[in-house]
């Protein structure tokens, strides 16, 4: 509105603007503007373009796909490998962590198995699915449910036995009956650290999907990612990386936006 | 046992009454790094339906595992603890046990955990008629305009109000108090005292009431027991009749409840004085 600004305000020095978050958004394009035009200019120059091809090459590919929409069936399938996965394992998690940390028997008995389980590196469990639920995405579902499993499990494990016995005993003096502990004390008690295991889980299972796409799969990001390289196609290659580092974003950002909703009696 | 008499006018209340808790030969031992560590020894102690008991002594005298056995949260190491002739074994569900600590949810509003008790099933029959009870309560326990506010953003007094309201609003037959008033101030202190009676008198309630306050243990009780230190036993009892409804104001600038609370006192400062020097 105030269009005609005074005409000190040009006098404004850098330092004040890079403070004010204007100013710290314009640093920032900046920085990335710079980087960008050196890729651009040493690419073809001091790199072969073969190597590290250059930031006009990979807009234009993404363009492309995006046009064509050859894209979208991969970015689809690791969406949905990761959030079979997660749902399947965190829910199998929260549920075998309830259990266990309640019934401290069973726990003990089976603690020596799922920490042996837990110390494998999960990938290696991919050949085995592969022969079970074939190339398609079922083996990645299966992998990153294995993955989420663990990490779900123990969080939740901690979260049970954390729960203040003294709050047990009031309600079974008010006369509360097992099942109204678990669902009035023991799972809401649990819930923050079902949760902090959720979120946790959620890079392992896209990471998890994403390396099971590489490994061995017929979409996907990684697949996408892996066939380039096959080509010797480092723009598709660069441009895949694009695609999976804007849906790791939206998916952290989204779970924050969730995280924030809930549990303000902590805060 | 000595009976004094606050008033000329003072009848005894409980003429008549059956005896509701029963500790019989009572020991507790607690381990601890391996040794074994004696709380009571001992004791004897019944309370009669409608009886108003306060038990009085220097801290860690085993007051607090005294009210433990008696809602089953915890077993004696010798001796029997019956409560209405029964063996109390486990939860028992016909007290309301207000502990040192408040056991409030931290998830639930201070309105959800008063109404904690009316949503379990074992009440949800009555929980119509008594729901329109909780506005009242709040009420009575002053926290009026913090019913959605949780745990964590309200004052450790407040907690403790919360937590006899929760307790007070499903009307146990019996209450079991760990020193329910000791983060009130004064003036909040005599009101909830003066609810308390109120409500305990009209409901017909038992109450065992562990306090460090002589003033408070003589106003309330019908009956205060005296414990030593460590290991704890009952070195002491005093019947307390005083003219109904009592008054919890008036009553202790009369020179029967002076002498009272000195006889009291007496009776308790010795371990008093061993725990200051040790």
């Amino acid at each position: 509105m105030t269009a005609s600004a005074a005409p000190g305000k040009s006098a404004i020095p850098l330092a004040t603007m890079l403070r004010s978050g204007i100013g710290l958004t314009i640093g920032r394009i900046a920085i990335a503007a710079a980087l960008l035009a050196a890729w651009q200019i040493a690419s073809g120059t001091i790199v072969p373009i073969f190597w590290i091809s250059n930031p006009a090459r990979i807009l234009e590919r993404l363009w492309s796909w995006a046009v064509s929409g050859s894209v979208w069936p991969h970015v689809y399938a690791t969406i949905l490998t990761t959030g079979l996965g997660y749902a399947i394992g965190g829910a199998i998690g929260a549920a075998l962590g309830l259990v266990l940390g309640a019934w401290r028997r069973a726990e003990r008995i089976v603690a020596p198995l799922i920490a042996a389980l837990f110390c494998l590196p999960k990938i290696a469990l991919l050949p085995l699915f592969v022969i079970a639920f074939g190339i398609d995405i079922e083996s990645k579902v299966a992998l990153v449910s294995v993955v989420v499993v663990f990490l779900v499990l123990y969080s939740t494990i901690d979260g049970v036995r954390d729960v203040d016995p003294d709050l047990i005993d009031a309600l079974k003096l008010m006369g509360a009956s097992r099942d109204e502990i678990v669902f009035k004390v023991i799972l809401p008690s649990t819930l923050p650290w079902i949760y902090n295991g959720l979120r946790v889980a959620v890079s392992y299972a896209l990471t998890t999907a994403v390396v099971g796409e590489l490994l061995s799969s017929n979409r996907g990001i990684g697949y996408l990612i892996e066939s380039s390289a096959a080509r010797f196609d480092s723009t598709g290659v660069f441009a895949a990386v694009l695609v999976l580092v804007v849906l790791c974003v939206v998916v952290t950002e989204g779970l924050t936006l969730l995280e924030r909703r809930a549990l303000r009696h902590r805060s | 046992m000595t009976v004094c008499r606050l008033s000329g006018d003072a009848q005894p209340r409980l003429q008549g009454r059956e005896t509701m808790i029963e500790l019989r030969k009572v020991s507790k031992s607690f381990e601890t790094r391996g040794r074994s560590v004696k709380a009571l020894d001992t004791i004897n102690l019944s309370v009669r339906e409608h009886e108003f008991v306060a038990l009085v002594g220097p801290s860690g005298c085993g007051k607090s595992t005294v009210l433990n056995m008696l809602a089953g949260l915890m077993d004696p190491s010798a001796g029997e603890v019956t409560y209405r002739g029964e063996r109390v074994s486990g939860a028992n569900r016909r007290v309301g046990y207000m502990t040192q600590k408040d056991t409030l949810l931290p998830w639930r509003t201070v309105e959800d955990n008063i109404r904690i008790a009316l949503e379990l099933r074992c009440r949800s029959s009555e929980a119509g008629e008594r729901g329109a009870r909780l506005r009242e309560i709040i009420d009575l326990v002053g926290l009026n305009g913090f019913e959605k506010h949780y745990p964590s953003e309200i004052s450790g007094g407040m907690r403790k109000r919360a937590a006899l309201a929760r307790m007070l609003i499903y009307e146990p037959e019996t209450l079991l108090l760990d020193e329910p008033f000791g983060a009130l101030d004064a003036q909040l202190k005599i009101i909830m005292q003066r609810e308390l009676l109120r409500i305990t008198r009209v409901r017909n309630m038992t109450v065992v009431f562990v306090t460090h306050d002589l003033a408070e243990a003589v106003t309330l009780a019908d009956r205060v027991c005296v414990f030593s230190g460590r290991p704890g036993r009952i070195r002491a009892e005093r019947e307390v009749l005083a003219a109904e409804p009592r008054d919890v104001v008036g009553m202790r600038f009369t020179p029967e409840f002076g002498a009272l609370a000195e006889d009291l006192w007496n009776e308790l400062k010795d371990d008093v004085g061993k725990e200051l020097t040790t």
